[in-house]
């Protein structure tokens, strides 16, 4: 594990589990996903990031400090969450300790939760989750659950990483992305990745609560999406919207 | 033009691109440091973005618990200004902010235009808290 990057345990974290990965990035679709996740399951906290490379900055909760990128866990599930976008140049070295991490923990899947964003969100009515995956063997575990694959295109940020990485070790992995906004956080296209999560891994979820709070979770998530924004435009996440060329 | 004076041009031109850049990031940081609710008044700055086509400037505003029936735009000549009562009054606290008391009622902000548009041929949509703004350009 990079030395720049610890992964600080509290108490005994299960193997075994699906490792997935919740953090701040178009629509805040995996943030969103994410915190329901916490609440939803009743994860508690297991692990958390240690790191010099980031910024300066804790979490208070109840006047006690908490690192801003934190693992919940239950006993099949460990959920990796920021609460602030992870510094463009940080998020190889994070996400590289993370994913050592979690196999060191022989996790049997990665899962990245986030979104992909659209044109017109605003008048879409129905939203469709995508997957993309580390190898044909995942792939087709998202295609059997009834996800839609992402054909082709660009991806970037922390779930590139995941799956460059996971494909290069022979882990399973997947990033699930909902259609959402680029710069307003969306709790809809959350509860649409959540569904897919679903799909994939039968866990159970119920996002009408999410959905519910919806106006709430916008307003609350506001001041992270501008800070987001800040970091997607760093790391050209628009790249996204390009018309890929791939040579085959 | 000769070849070493042209490099010289582009190395200027790069440069002052450059500093433009530098220039943007430093405002934008700068910008980001203020809270983005003002407890004089009241109000919450809301998320909103512009879009520009070869026809028209589209303007988006996040303003959830809001009413369509709540949100005036009012146009000037090169900006508009948009405010929207909320549904409710939302309390610091809830917005998990302890060390204020002080609570927010409205959206409110001024969003410049950047190209000659045509205010008075302005369309409005308003759906599920999202409001869309859009201006033919002016030819």
């Amino acid at each position: 594990m990079s030395e720049d990057v610890k992964i600080v345990e509290e108490t005994k974290v299960p193997s075994g589990a699906t490792l997935i990965f919740g953090f701040p990035d178009v629509g805040l679709v995996g943030l969103i996903a994410a915190s329901h996740l916490v609440d939803e399951l009743r994860l508690t906290e297991v692990a958390y990031v240690d790191s010099t490379l980031l910024p300066p900055l804790i979490v208070l909760h109840e006047g006690l400090p908490h690192s801003s990128m934190r693992i919940f866990a239950n006993h099949d599930i460990l959920l990796a969450v920021s609460e602030v976008p992870i510094p463009t140049d940080m998020i190889y070295p994070i996400m590289d300790a993370l994913i050592e991490w979690g196999r060191s923990k022989s996790v049997k899947m990665m899962i990245s939760l986030s979104g992909i964003p659209i044109q017109d969100r605003q008048d879409a009515t129905e939203l469709k989750a995508f997957a993309a995956a580390s190898s044909p063997e995942a792939l087709k575990t998202a295609k059997d659950s009834g996800v839609e694959v992402l054909m082709e295109g660009y991806m970037v940020g922390p779930q590139a990483v995941v799956l460059q990485r996971a494909s290069k070790y022979g882990s399973p992995a997947l990033a699930l992305l909902a259609q959402c906004f680029y710069n307003y956080p969306d709790p809809e296209a959350a509860a649409e990745v959540l569904k897919s999560l679903v799909k994939v891994t039968g866990v159970k979820v119920d996002v009408a609560k999410l959905l519910e709070k919806g106006e709430e979770v916008r307003l609350r998530a506001r001041d992270v999406m501008k800070r987001t924004q800040q970091e997607m435009s760093k790391m050209k996440k628009g790249q996204e919207y390009d018309i890929p060329m791939y040579v085959s | 033009m000769p070849e070493k004076k042209k490099r010289r041009s582009f190395n200027v031109v790069d440069e002052y691109f450059g500093e433009i850049e530098e220039w943007a990031e430093r405002m934008d940081e700068t910008l980001a440091q203020k809270p983005s609710w003002n407890l004089k008044d009241c109000t919450m700055e809301p998320l909103r973005e512009i879009n520009m086509t070869a026809t028209e400037v589209v303007v988006t505003v996040d303003l959830p618990l809001t009413e369509e029936s709540a949100v005036q735009v009012r146009p000037t000549d090169n900006s508009l200004e948009i405010s929207a009562k909320m549904r409710r009054k939302l309390h610091l606290h809830e917005l998990g902010i302890s060390y204020h008391r002080g609570e927010i009622q409205k959206f409110h902000c001024h969003i410049r235009i950047p190209v000659p548009v045509n205010m008075d041929r302005m369309s409005i949509k308003y759906k599920k808290g999202m409001l869309e703004v859009h201006m033919p350009r002016k030819r």
